[in-house]
């Protein structure tokens, strides 16, 4: 007899163009295949992009997939995937969000939302338990996601409502604008811009519906134990200093990218780390956050004590390293500013420090106008940054520019600004060093997202030992097993902040799985399901026209060492890099033959 | 032995770096012991209980550079640091 999934199962499809809905019932082979989160997500973009697509065009579906743990006793779980196909990468884009939104997801029934389709005017769609109503936006146009919620939630009288919403830069179609919910955004890759071609401002859900559990017993039992180990010194980093605490290391170590990858240590590190303002108590206040149901509570947020402590900043790593040491920048209160306007204007951190340090350099090289957002565009000036950020948001002279991605801006300010532009396949760079870090190197290359260091997480192992010379095929299969293991959390969803309470990740994860949603998995099982989905992964992109010799990583990478520091002369040399692929590709291929014989 | 510290060893301690009274070279375990020693702070969130390991995510590089290799020794020319593994989320 096949096992019966116990949670919520049901597909709410949306054509924004029709102002239509419609709800079914994913089967239980659904479920046992893809599990939930991106799994879900990417299986069901699997079934609707079958070739190449305009991404802000109408027929782009966004998805929404709930973590199957969300709403149950499971810790770090209130998670859910948000796909689509990225405007920055014209391929598959699947990130991640979290706290109260995905739970209540499931509280309306919900397994997954695909919307479709183009709104003619701005519009919010409600899902209101088993009810779906498409609202007009336009008195929401121009507000952020936080004032939106705000807004409809006076409306509706209900401070319980959950809100996912996009800022004024999705709204102007920038291509790397974020899509935020309670505080957590899913930043990369332009979900924003996705939403913002839609003329979807805003999705509103109210549910309260129970979510069944197979085995609460075994459930909770597991959950105990997870919490209890999330509350201790496994997780004790980012509960007591959060990831921001990286860039000190990352600056000891030299693999600190800092003025758009020129260097690798950067000499004014240690006025931004936001542990200066930890220490700086009689000057800023320090905020805690987290995600709903989360013990970890990792967000670290500051503020100068006379500010309004509403315009506190996250003192995330990569969003601190984006404006600080990437723009050369050592101001830390301007560097946590220009990450509070981010946030409120809906803009990926990585992606918009990313292009102010490559117009910076471009500036630098005489390719675009020092004064073009007012102060001096020059590495080292924090005062440019505001003025740079409104004018990406506002798509204005060369903030339009910048607003397409580094790529993009490459191509059209020429005069060899493409050596400038620091990306993988679209997707900026985030803020490790991969010409120190070689197997972190290739997983970059090799994401199917572009360069991103949640699905390839390979720096991890390059960090336990930077010295360490493995061959070609142990540092792909590293890569392999990294993109796994996290196509593995993100379809589960669990948090990756706490990977370091699980004795044994795919055992214990199988049987909390098993134990919450009903169906059997083993360790086994879940490394199929893994692989399943990033061969899905991969099959949709070659769809959209990727090609392996886009597994490739920026020029500079490539050409230029590292002029000074620790890790002084080293790069990454092509033919290693093509060695690598080779090898990545040989064991793709022949774990990929195994499954299909298996 | 100076002794650099990083993330939750600094925070724990309160400085960045504190000098351990050791004979050269020292075995690891003698290191630990010191280090717990010379900063209790550090039990058990970054140093083991029982003194013999640190605990993930924290690790010891020498230089910034290199783990310690089996049945090496640790010398104040190695710049001992203990940091951890740096992960984004």
């Amino acid at each position: 007899m096949t096992a019966v999934y116990a949670g919520p199962r049901e597909l709410l499809e949306i054509d924004l163009s029709a102002k239509t809905w419609r709800r079914s019932a994913l089967g239980d082979e659904v479920f046992a295949d893809a599990l939930g989160g991106v799994g879900l997500a990417v299986r069901l973009i699997g079934e609707r992009v079958r070739g190449p697509l305009d991404p802000l065009g109408p027929e782009n579906p966004i998805v929404f997939a709930a973590g199957p743990f969300a709403s149950t006793p499971v810790p770090a779980a209130n998670k859910h995937a948000l796909a689509t196909i990225s405007p920055l990468t014209g391929l598959l884009n699947e990130g991640l969000s979290s706290s109260h939104f995905s739970a209540v997801l499931r509280r309306c029934g919900l397994a997954a939302i695909v919307i479709t389709g183009a709104c003619d005017e701005w519009t919010t769609l409600a899902i209101d338990g088993d009810a779906v109503r498409f609202e007009d936006a336009s008195a929401l146009r121009g507000l952020s996601a936080r004032e939106t919620t705000k807004a409809l939630r006076d409306a509706y009288g209900d401070r319980s409502l959950r809100v996912c919403a996009i800022g004024a830069a999705g709204e102007r179609g920038v291509r790397f604008a974020s899509v935020e919910n309670d505080g957590r955004q899913a930043g990369r890759g332009g979900t924003g811009a996705v939403f913002g071609a839609k003329r979807l401002k805003a999705v509103a859900l109210r549910g309260r519906g129970e979510v069944p559990i197979a085995d609460p017993e075994a459930t909770a039992r597991i959950s105990a134990t997870l919490r209890e180990r999330a509350l201790g010194p496994k997780t004790a980093k980012y509960r007591i200093l959060g990831t921001g605490a990286n860039l000190r290391v990352l600056q000891r170590m030299g693999q600190l990218p800092t003025r758009n990858f020129t260097a690798a240590q950067f000499e004014g590190a240690e006025n931004v780390t936001p542990e200066r303002a930890r220490e700086s108590k009689a000057t800023y206040l320090e905020l805690r956050a987290g995600c709903a149901g989360c013990p970890v509570q990792c967000e670290h947020l500051y503020v100068r004590k006379e500010r309004d402590r509403r315009g506190a900043a996250a003192s995330e790593y990569e969003s601190v390293w984006a404006f600080g040491p990437n723009c050369g920048v050592d101001d830390l209160d301007a560097v946590l500013d220009a990450i509070a306007r981010c946030d409120e204007l809906g803009l990926d951190t990585i992606s918009t420090g990313s292009a102010i340090a490559f117009a910076m350099e471009c500036a630098q090289h005489a390719l675009v106008p020092r004064d073009a957002f007012g102060p001096e565009l020059r590495f080292g000036n924090g005062a440019v940054l505001l003025p740079a950020i409104g004018a990406i948001a506002n798509r204005t002279g060369l903030g339009d520019v910048l607003a397409g991605g580094v790529r993009a801006a490459a191509e059209c300010i020429g005069g060899g600004a493409e050596r400038f532009a620091m990306h993988c396949k679209g997707l900026e760079l985030p803020g490790y060093e991969p010409r120190a870090l070689p197997t972190y190197a290739l997983g970059l290359a090799t994401c199917t997202r572009g360069a991103c260091h949640n699905r390839a997480a390979t720096y991890d192992r390059d960090l336990r030992d930077p010295s360490d010379d493995r061959d070609d095929e142990a540092r792909a299969r590293d890569a392999i097993e990294a993109e796994d293991r996290a196509v593995a959390w993100d379809s589960l969803v669990l948090c990756k902040f706490v990977r370091d309470c699980f004795e044994d990740f795919e055992t214990e994860a199988a049987a909390l799985w098993s134990a919450v949603s009903g169906i059997p998995l083993d360790a086994a099982g879940l490394r199929a399901a893994a692989q399943r989905t990033w061969e899905r992964k991969r099959a949709i992109n070659a769809r959209l026209g990727w090609t392996p010799s886009d597994d490739t990583l920026p020029e500079r990478l490539l050409t230029e060492p590292i002029p000074s520091g620790l890790n002084a002369g080293r790069r990454v040399d092509p033919e290693r890099l093509s060695s690598l692929r080779a090898a990545y590709e040989s064991l793709r291929c022949a774990a990929g033959a195994a499954a299909m014989v298996g | 032995m100076k002794v650099e510290l990083f993330g939750m060893a600094r925070a724990l301690a309160g400085v960045s770096h504190v000098e351990l009274a050791l004979d050269e070279p020292a075995e690891l375990g003698d290191f630990l012991r010191s280090l717990a020693e010379a900063v209790p702070a550090l039990v058990p969130d970054v140093i083991a209980p029982a003194l013999d390991a640190l605990i993930e995510p924290n690790l010891l590089l020498l230089d910034g550079r290199r783990a310690l290799r089996e049945g090496e020794t640790i010398r104040t020319s190695d710049r001992p640091c203990v940091l951890f593994l740096a992960s984004g989320g």
